[in-house]
Order: C-alpha cells, then sequence, then structure tokens
C-alpha cells in the first residue's frame, strides 16, 4: 500500500510532474534573465522576486484568454495535439534519473534511451500535426520546417547519442549514468559539442530557429493558436528545451551524481541534476543570443555537410578511445 | 566623364534644335519644355550624354485646360525638368519606362491622382489610391473637392487561376516583418521567389492635396508628418523650396543648426534600421544593442529641438530655436560615446559568421540597376552609384564641411548595412565641426505669409536618399502644388529586381536593407 503511494507521489509531485513543471519555468525564467543581462536589458522583473514568477503568471495569463478555434481547421487534431504533445514531453522526462532513479523509481530498462528520443521525435512530429492542422499558410510552412529541420537533426542527435551508450556498454539511461564516475564530456569532450550544437538545432534555438522566424512565417506552426492551446505549445517548447538539457545532463554530464554530504541523497541527487542542468541551459541561451537565425537551407546544409558527417567521425574517435585509450589507463 | 550644366544643355540644344525650349536656372539647372514624342527623344539624348542621368520624380499638374506632366532628372551635373503639356479632356503621353525602369511607380502615381495615361505602361492600375475610389475622380485636379467624393464598393476581382507549384504568400498589410502596412504577394515555388506583386497606398493620406488647402507656415507641420523617422528633412526640403521661390538666403548660424539637426535625424535613423535588421534576420542582441545606443541621440534630439521625435525645428527663413552655448559640450560627448562603440558594430558585421551568412550576397543589386532605377541613398551608394545630395548639390553649409561619401560596390544587404554604419560615423564628425565653426548671428529671416508666384524644386539628403520636392505658388498664402518624392518611392522598385530569383527566407532581410518607409511612400 505505501508503496504505491509513493509511487503516486513520485509521479505526480516530486521528482515527477510537479517537479518537471517547476524547473521548466524555472529554467524558462533563466532563459529570460540571461537573455535580457546579454541583451543589456533587465528581463522579467514584477511577478515574484526577481521576476521568477514571470513564467507561471504568462502560462496562467494564456490560459484565461479567450480561445479562437478558426472554422477551417482539423478540430480534432486541432483540439488535442497541443495536450498530446505536452504529455509525450512529461513521460519521456519520467525515464530521466532525477534524484538517483526515474521518476517510476525503477531503473528502466535495456533500451530506454532509443525510448526518450523516439518520445521527444514523436512529440514533435504532434507539434506538426499541430501546425498542420490549423490550415494556414504560415502554420503550414512553419510546421513543415519543423519537420524538416527535426527529422534532418533526429540522424546525428541518436548518432551522438551513442557514444555515452557505446562508453557505458548499455542502451539503459539508468547504466549510462552509473557507469558515469568520470563525466563522459571529459572523455569525448569532441561528442559533448557536438551533441550540444545539435541540441540547439533540435530545440529549434538561434542560430536554427527557422520554424519560429516571425519575419517569414509570422508565428509558424502556432499561428492559429489562442488561448489555454497555446499556453500548452509553449509549454510543450519549454519543456522540450529543459529535456534536451536534461538529456546532455544525462548522457555527458554524469546526471544527478554528485558528493552526497549529509540527510536524504535523494536531496542531493535532484540539486545536482537541477545545477547542471541550469549549466547547460545558460550555455544553450548564451548560443542563441550572441547568433543570427540562419536561413532554412543553410541549416540543412550545416545538417547534411557537417553535422551527419562529424557525428559518424566523432563515433569512430569515441570507438578509439573505448579500444586503445581507456585500456591504457585502467 | 562628368560633364558641366553649360555642356550638358549645349549637347541637348545642339541635338533638337527648334523642338524644344531651354530655360536656363528654373527647376533645377535647366527647364525643357517639349511635347508629347519630343520629350522621348529628348529622354534618349540625355541618357546619350549622360549614361548616369536617372529620374527623380514625375509631377503632374493642374494647369487649366491643360495637364502639366513634369519630368525631374537627376544627371551628373544637376537637376533637368521637361515640362510637357497634355490636354485635360485628352490626357495621353507615351510612357517612358521602356527608357528608364525606374519611371514605372512615377506614372502609376500620375495616372492615379491626375488621370494622365501613359500609352505603353506594362502594368497600368492603381497605385496609391484604393480600390474604393470612385472611376474618373482624380483627386489633385482642382476640380475635386476631396471630402465630397463618394466611395463605391469596391469591384471583385476574379482571383486568379492557382497552379500547383507556387504558393502565394502575402506578406502584409499586416505581418510582423513590416512595420508598417503594405501588401506583397510573393509567389514562391518551394522556397524561391518567383514574382512579387505589390500593392501600396494602405497610408495614403493625400499629404499633397492636403498642402494645397493649408497656409506655408501650416504646411511646414504637414510635411513634417509625411514620415515620423526623416521629418527633418521634409520640413527642410519644403522650406528650402520656398525660399529658393523667394530668393532668401538663411543667416549662417540657422543654416549650421539646419545641419546639426538633419545629421541627428540621420544618425537616429541609421540607428532604427540597423537595429531592425538585426530583428529581421533573427539577431535580437544586436537589435536591442543598436536601439539602446539610438536613445541618447533621442535625447540630443530632445535637447536641441524640444521634441523626441517631431522635431518642428526647421522652419522656412531659419530655424525655431537656437542652440545654447551650454549644450554643445553635452552633444559631443554623447557623440564620443557612440564613435566608441562603432567599431564594435563594425567588427562585428566583418567576423559574425551568421550574419555574414544572411547578409553577404543577399539581394544584389548591380550599378546599372541602381541607375536606371533611380535608386537613391544608401542603397545607390552601397551598388557603387555614387549619389549624394549633400556632395553633388550641396545645400546649407555641407559644401564646407568636410566628409567623405562611403561608397561600397558588393551591392548587397550587408554593403548597405555597412553604409549606414559608416554615415554614422561621418554624421557624428559632421555635427563636431559644425559645433566648432558655428557662428553667433540670427537664427531666422523674416518671411512673408504671401509667396510670390513662382516655381523651385528642391532636394534633401535624408537618412533614406534623395527626398525631392517640387513647390509652386500662385502668390497666396497656400501653395498651388506641392510634389513630394520621397527616397523609399524611388528604391522600391529595386527591392522587386533583387527579391526573384531569391529565397523567402531572404525577403525580410532584403527588404529591411532598403529602410523602407511606408507612410513616406504613400504620403
Amino acid at each position: 500500500m505505501i508503496d504505491y503511494f509513493i509511487l503516486i507521489f513520485r509521479i505526480l509531485i516530486f521528482p515527477g510532474f510537479t517537479f518537471i513543471l517547476a524547473l521548466t519555468l524555472f529554467c524558462d525564467w533563466i532563459e529570460r534573465k540571461i537573455e535580457a543581462r546579454i541583451q543589456n536589458r533587465v528581463g522579467p522583473l514584477v511577478a515574484g522576486p526577481g521576476g521568477i514568477l514571470q513564467p507561471l503568471a504568462d502560462f496562467i495569463k494564456l490560459l484565461t484568454k479567450e480561445d479562437i478555434e478558426p472554422t477551417s481547421v482539423k478540430r480534432f487534431v486541432f483540439k488535442f495535439s497541443p495536450l498530446a504533445a505536452f504529455a509525450m514531453m512529461i513521460f519521456a522526462f519520467c525515464f530521466i534519473p532525477i534524484d538517483g532513479a526515474s521518476v517510476l523509481s525503477t531503473t528502466g530498462f535495456t533500451g530506454d534511451l532509443l525510448i526518450i528520443l523516439t518520445f521527444a521525435t514523436i512529440a514533435n512530429f504532434i507539434l506538426f500535426l499541430a501546425g498542420w492542422a490549423s490550415n494556414n499558410p504560415y502554420g503550414i510552412i512553419g510546421s513543415t520546417r519543423v519537420l524538416t529541420q527535426f527529422l534532418g537533426y533526429d540522424i546525428p542527435l541518436y548518432i551522438l547519442a551513442l557514444s555515452p551508450a557505446f562508453l557505458a556498454g548499455t542502451l539503459s539511461i539508468f547504466g549510462i549514468v552509473q557507469s558515469q564516475t568520470l563525466p563522459y564530456f571529459l572523455l569525448v569532450p569532441w561528442a559533448f559539442v557536438l551533441f550540444i550544437i545539435v541540441m540547439q538545432a533540435e530545440l529549434e534555438k538561434d542560430p536554427f530557429d527557422v520554424p519560429h522566424s516571425e519575419s517569414e512565417v509570422v508565428g509558424g506552426l502556432e499561428t492559429e493558436y489562442t488561448g489555454a492551446k497555446l499556453a500548452f505549445i509553449h509549454l510543450t517548447r519549454d519543456v522540450q528545451v529543459v529535456f534536451g538539457a536534461a538529456l546532455v545532463v544525462t548522457l555527458f554530464l554524469g546526471g544527478p551524481n554528485g558528493p552526497v554530504f549529509f540527510g536524504l541523497p535523494t536531496f542531493w541527487h535532484a540539486l545536482w541534476f537541477t545545477l547542471k542542468v541550469i549549466l547547460v541551459v545558460i550555455i544553450s541561451e548564451y548560443l542563441t543570443t550572441i547568433f543570427a537565425r540562419l536561413r532554412i537551407d543553410q541549416v540543412l546544409n550545416l545538417n547534411w555537410k557537417i553535422m551527419l558527417p562529424g557525428a559518424i567521425l566523432s563515433l569512430l574517435a569515441t570507438l578509439a578511445v573505448i579500444n586503445w585509450v581507456i585500456p591504457l589507463v585502467m | 566623364m562628368q560633364k558641366s550644366s553649360e555642356e550638358f544643355v549645349n549637347a541637348i540644344e545642339n541635338k533638337l534644335n527648334g523642338k524644344i525650349q531651354i530655360q536656363i536656372g528654373t527647376l533645377g539647372k535647366a527647364a525643357i519644355t517639349a511635347n508629347n514624342g519630343i520629350h522621348r527623344d529628348l529622354i534618349k539624348v540625355m541618357l546619350e550624354v549622360d549614361d548616369q542621368t536617372s529620374i527623380v520624380a514625375i509631377t503632374g499638374l493642374d494647369l487649366g485646360t491643360n495637364l502639366g506632366v513634369y519630368y525631374h532628372f537627376r544627371s551628373q551635373s544637376g537637376y533637368y525638368t521637361i515640362k510637357a503639356e497634355v490636354p485635360k479632356d485628352n490626357p495621353h503621353i507615351q510612357t517612358i519606362t521602356d527608357l528608364i525602369p525606374g519611371a514605372l511607380f512615377a506614372e502609376m502615381e500620375g495616372n492615379d491622382l491626375f488621370g494622365i495615361v501613359f500609352d505603353g505602361h506594362p502594368s497600368p492600375g492603381r497605385l496609391v489610391l484604393s480600390e474604393n475610389w470612385p472611376e474618373g475622380v482624380y483627386p489633385l485636379r482642382k476640380d475635386v473637392i476631396a471630402n465630397q467624393v463618394k466611395l463605391v464598393p469596391p469591384k471583385n476581382v476574379a482571383a486568379e487561376p492557382d497552379d500547383n507549384k507556387t504558393v502565394k504568400i502575402i506578406i502584409g498589410p499586416q505581418h510582423p516583418a513590416l512595420i508598417e502596412p503594405e501588401k506583397f504577394s510573393v509567389s514562391v515555388e518551394g522556397e524561391i521567389v518567383t514574382k512579387v506583386e505589390p500593392r501600396l497606398g494602405y497610408v495614403h493620406r493625400g499629404v499633397e492635396k492636403a498642402a494645397e488647402l493649408r497656409t506655408y507656415i501650416q504646411d511646414v507641420y504637414l510635411v513634417e508628418r509625411v514620415c515620423g523617422i526623416c521629418n527633418g528633412p521634409h520640413a527642410w526640403s519644403f522650406s528650402g523650396a520656398v525660399e529658393k521661390i523667394l530668393n532668401v538666403t538663411v543667416p549662417r548660424r540657422a543654416q549650421f543648426i539646419r545641419v546639426i539637426t538633419l545629421e541627428l535625424n540621420r544618425i537616429h535613423s541609421h540607428l532604427l534600421v540597423l537595429g531592425h535588421a538585426g530583428l529581421e534576420i533573427g539577431y535580437e542582441t544586436l537589435f536591442q544593442y543598436f536601439w539602446r545606443d539610438r536613445e541618447p541621440i533621442m535625447d540630443l534630439i530632445e535637447l536641441t529641438c524640444g521634441n523626441r521625435v517631431y522635431e518642428s525645428m526647421i522652419s522656412m527663413g531659419g530655424v525655431r530655436r537656437d542652440l545654447k552655448e551650454t549644450d554643445s559640450p553635452k552633444i559631443k560627448a554623447v557623440l564620443e560615446d557612440l564613435r566608441k562603440k562603432i567599431p564594435f558594430y563594425k567588427q562585428l558585421y566583418e567576423n559574425e559568421p551568421t550574419i555574414k551568412a544572411r547578409m553577404k550576397d543577399v539581394g544584389v543589386l548591380k550599378r546599372e540597376d541602381a541607375i536606371s532605377l533611380g535608386v537613391v541613398g544608401p542603397v545607390a551608394r552601397a551598388s557603387g552609384y555614387a549619389v549624394d545630395v549633400r556632395k553633388d548639390e550641396p545645400y546649407e553649409v555641407y559644401g564646407e564641411i568636410p566628409f567623405k561619401e562611403i561608397i561600397y560596390t558588393e551591392g548587397d544587404t550587408w554593403a548597405r548595412m555597412n553604409v549606414r554604419m559608416d554615415e554614422v560615423e561621418e554624421s557624428i564628425n559632421i555635427i563636431e565641426y559644425a559645433l566648432d565653426n558655428m557662428p553667433k548671428g540670427p537664427i531666422r529671416v523674416d518671411i512673408p505669409r504671401e509667396i510670390l508666384a513662382g516655381e523651385a524644386v528642391n532636394a534633401c539628403e535624408a537618412p533614406r536618399g534623395e527626398l525631392f520636392y517640387y513647390v509652386k505658388s500662385n502668390g497666396t498664402d497656400m501653395p498651388d502644388r506641392v510634389k513630394v518624392r520621397t527616397p523609399t518611392f524611388a528604391n522600391l522598385p529595386s527591392f522587386f529586381k533583387t527579391a526573384i530569383g531569391g529565397s523567402i527566407a531572404d525577403v525580410p532581410a532584403n527588404f529591411v536593407s532598403l529602410d523602407p518607409c511606408f507612410s513616406c511612400t504613400d504620403r
């Protein structure tokens, strides 16, 4: 009985839904603050101390806004895809060991790395459907751009995600985290750098934010969305950003590993995990602010001509490390 | 080879002896009267004599029984005007768009506002008037009273049949890439632009007509409202034209203050578009930085003129406010601060890979095209076409102030932005020189309320390029005709040339590099 209780607590409160949501909104605030400071602005300031509640306030504000459904949309997909995408992202998050174990307090299963990458892909595909169903030229162009970019960059992403898996000798996320006594970004820094760049493209942030380039496609796939649906699309985007950061942390920065000083190890693991996620978010936001947006053809050129060969070379270099460097050290 | 205006006029006179009449010294360097048909020969001769001759504007005039069609040209030796007349009941004149493609919009506008039919025009149709404006009512004719015109419901235009290969993307009238309302239907095949169809006139306010119904003093403020950003040059061009009719010389101190005002206006306008370009290529940081640096300049405008945006500083006969002695060090300090920041932006444009990826070789306008389309300002100078009114026809004290004319030869978006950055630096130099060399003395002379009959053209180098005014007075306190040719009106045709064949993603960056201003264009 108590087991069930703990499980429900873990899913709903910590480290599940509520914690992920809080982390997402917090990271959103950090992003906005960092971006503002780099751009010589102040950023959010009013809601809460230092404007920390601004993302929450924005979310609630959107929830209360009028929800308009244009007549030409494909009703069913239009209505449910924002929620479905959001649910998909949260579900993928549940496999990431935040406080030492995954949300379902299992150690996962072999191959769950592939599962969460697939979930992330599906979530993006659902967002594509959202734009497609809105039946608006900007929405359609925006969502085809999402698909073009996402599918292209998925290939190097999967290949790069294999590096830690090869190093750990397993496709299980828990296994990868466990074997990182030395964080992998020290062992295979090239894979880490490439992974960060590919992640930037996956998350559609500058210089890869072509699906959202408002000067060309207005709101992209969000053009027809209003009110609560828009709130959930925004939230999905934010969760995606944190999920991307969490993936980097898990694969290359040792996940929740870190020194435990006193009290509950769960607390310390979650703290280390959060701090690392924030670090990655800051790096990603820094990249966003210092670059201009590329054109869609330039983004794809970069994908197929540099990122894909780069990912394959990186994998070969990782294999070389596994076969020749590690035996020397051990 | 550069020719003096005498050589230019003589060459024309020799070739077309007897068919034309030349009045030296009016409406630019010379006004040449030519009838329908002859005007085409004349333009051909002008192009032969000086291959850098390009159209500035076509002014329509209501002369009672006749309609006047004045073609204003700019050649290397100065401005020339061809006067032609057509009868009002049969207002047909041959087009010149085949000789000078830049006349395309100007002729459409003449058709809209005066009902002059340009025979052989490639795309006749409405340019500035709205669809619900009744046929056969031409607002700038004297017999039309604008507020008694009954609007009619617009005709339904049959939609063009779609073909499967092209997608039509409508940019505007409301679109994040455009700050002001104007519509461009862009046909794309995949991501490549195949056709651009403009629809202008969304912010046509009839300033030219309104100017005829107001006194000269009111008109100074009216023409300032043509454009919020470059309001100073508008006020100057109008006042300067009136001063030319009256043959008035403005006191030297006022001339220096006018130069300072105009250059402050240029700096703030250039910084505005530099920032806006950053936004269009998704570089928000650049946008924020440029606009941060623009803010102190706005404060300077407030300090010198009393207003932050609408300067209302330049008026007929001089300026309205004197510059205090104590203001000079304040202005210099702010400008010195800005000067220090420019190298940072320069090296950013030089080294930042994503800026170069988005701006280099985007929207390349060749020099020949720039000349034939009559492009002006930074856009022309980025294509290696040296046209700067401050250098070509120095007004006020620009002749004695040393400054460089910025020329780039690449002709792409990147070059246009660099021209503006360098010009900000030159403007700082000009203001500092003006502050140092400003004499003491009166700041204005009296101008009568009723202006003697006469006509004058006046051009000014506004931030966006050459701003051209034609003013005709009739001895009363209201002008007979005020013609405004804004720089964006001249620059827009180049966009349709450079956008086609490029990517749809390049359209915003290419477009904003013209620094378009639609409230100027539509007036």
